[in-house]
């Protein structure tokens, strides 16, 4: 069985007897996409900082590939390429001076790192710009060419913070498909930090809500909705909250009116839906459609997190 | 080697981009190298020891230049680090912190011994171009103790106040305090002078010897510097 990428034992930091991250435990494994969602101050950086051994954990332990990166935080480095929040690119440099110096830094011989370059600024339709001082980039453009420094050396763990941030719909989508591709084929893992929930819920194959520093919820987005009470959408006509209060529901079951017009029916068990049909046509009720709820990845963030979800 | 000069070459990619320092460089250049030429009347007027005098204070401009330049850009280095973003990343790379830390204190050290070298270039001509006929004069680079105080003592200086001024850009998050307070740090060179603990003397051994001493305080004080420099410390820095 292939090594995780990612485990964390019991992974905690503080910063003058505030917990930033408490007792997280978790394992990603190789290949995958990891979407860490969390509203802000929940412990994302702080945990992608003690991943790369930025900072040590106060307890518990992380492993990157197997390594300690409190002790191989060099190699640790070595291995991973990041796109920060703010990007972080070089504004007096110009791009292909700032991918030049993200080949240098990888420890990329001349020849290669040229090559590298070229191909990284030609992916994300930059080349043209070579020569342009990064201070003049629009948000967008510096959003790509941070995605292009950190994919240069080929890293084997992409690190993410809010990787479409700034960027068009059509260059979100190209993102996504880069992204997925790197994780399918080049069998790389990406560690992803968004608020994006859409887009977690699109590209990644496992989640993790983290909310005041512990870990609240883990899983692949279809599974973490799947615990849920079920449900179901009902469109119907001579249906009215006097009638739809007297229908005899099955056990623990609940209907409720929707500002579109629909019935939302919560069940105990899904095969109850027959019984709830039953009771609108022998009211009266004329059904239309039986539409099942799938549970949104914003839904269980939403219950996560304290907000309350849509009724 | 090769990440030092990687962290080198970022350093000076940088820093040639950086309009504003390339005026305050030539400023500071110009005016510490025509000062001394533009007092030499003043000091001159029936004052017996006027060529001791000036000899002296064309000097110390230099060796001021290579401070207040050092100063200045040593404590930038870091905190331009921080104002643009770039720590974060610079950071998660693969560099060491020792490269890091070397990177931007030889940068800095480099820019003050620079800047000390073009002043004198620049008292040299000032000297022998404005209202100055007959031979070329070297003025105190024709003298051993001149040569040896401008071509060695300023850099030791310059590295110890590179060392210091990325210290104190830890620590402090403004450019005008983080400078201010690197300036101090030369204060405490002086200080064994200005209490008299050790009286100033001219003479080839002495002159020797107190490059030697200050070349060691130096030494001791970037040795120092790479053992205690540590990316945590960056790290805490953004976390505040």
């Amino acid at each position: 069985m292939e090594e995780p990428a990612l485990v964390f034992r019991g992974l905690t930091r503080g910063f003058s007897g505030r917990l930033a991250v408490h007792g997280l435990d978790l394992e990603v494994p190789a290949g995958v996409v990891f979407g860490l969602l969390g509203p802000n101050g929940a412990g994302k950086t702080t945990t992608v900082r003690m991943m790369l051994g930025l900072l040590p954990p106060t307890a518990g332990t992380v492993r990157v590939f197997g390594l300690d990166p409190v002790r191989d935080g060099e190699r640790v480095r070595a291995m991973t390429g990041i796109l920060p929040d703010a990007v972080g690119l070089y504004d007096r440099l110009t791009a292909l001076q700032n991918l030049d110096l993200a080949g240098r830094i990888a420890g990329m011989e001349g020849g290669r790192r040229r090559r590298a370059v070229e191909a990284g600024l030609r992916r994300v339709e930059l080349w043209d710009r070579r020569d342009d001082r990064v201070s003049g980039f629009s948000k967008g453009m510096r959003q790509k060419l941070g995605i292009a420094r950190a994919l240069l050396a080929e890293p084997r763990l992409l690190v993410l913070d809010e990787p479409t941030s700034g960027l068009d719909p059509v260059n979100i989508v190209l993102l996504r498909d880069l992204l997925l591709s790197l994780a399918q084929e080049g069998g790389r893992t990406i560690f992803m930090c968004t608020h994006h929930l859409d887009e977690a819920q699109r590209m990644c194959g496992l989640v993790g809500i983290i909310q005041a520093g512990r870990l609240a919820a883990v899983g692949a987005p279809s599974d973490l909705g799947a615990g849920a009470r079920p449900a179901v959408r009902i469109r119907c006509t001579r249906l009215d909250a006097g009638v739809a209060a007297a229908l005899p529901l099955p056990p623990g079951a609940a209907i409720v009116p929707q500002p579109d017009g629909e019935w939302r029916v919560l069940l105990e068990r899904a095969e109850d839906v027959e019984e709830v049909v039953a009771a609108l046509v022998a009211a009266g009720a004329g059904v239309r459609a039986v539409v099942p709820e799938q549970r949104s990845l914003e839904d269980v963030y939403l219950s996560v997190v304290g907000a309350s979800p849509h009724a | 080697m090769r990440d030092l000069g990687t962290m080198v070459w970022k350093e000076w990619a940088e820093f040639v981009g950086n309009r504003r320092f390339v005026r305050v460089f030539a400023i500071a250049v110009l005016i510490m190298g025509l000062l001394p030429n533009l007092e030499r009347h003043n000091v001159a007027r029936g004052n017996p020891n006027a060529a001791a005098v000036l000899t002296l204070l064309s000097l110390g401009y230099a060796v001021f230049a290579a401070a207040i330049l050092v100063a200045q850009t040593a404590p930038d280095l870091v905190l331009r680090e921080r104002s643009g973003r770039t720590l974060e990343y610079l950071l998660a790379t693969r560099l060491p912190d020792w490269a890091i830390f070397g990177g931007k204190i030889t940068l800095a050290a480099a820019v003050g011994y620079v800047s000390s070298l073009v002043t004198v270039a620049v008292q040299l001509l000032a000297t022998n171009l404005i209202g100055h006929t007959g031979p070329w004069t070297w003025t105190y680079m024709a003298v051993p103790q001149g040569r040896l105080l401008a071509l060695l003592l300023t850099p030791v200086i310059a590295a110890y106040m590179a060392t210091v001024g990325t210290f104190v850009a830890l620590r402090v998050g403004d450019q005008r305090t983080a400078y201010l307070v690197t300036m101090l740090s030369l204060g405490l060179v002086a200080l064994p002078f200005l209490l008299r603990i050790v009286h100033l003397h001219f003479n080839m051994p002495w002159l020797w010897k107190a490059v030697g001493v200050m070349a060691l305080v130096t030494a001791a004080v970037v040795t120092a510097g790479f053992r205690l420099f540590r990316r945590e410390m960056l790290v805490l820095y953004l976390q505040e």
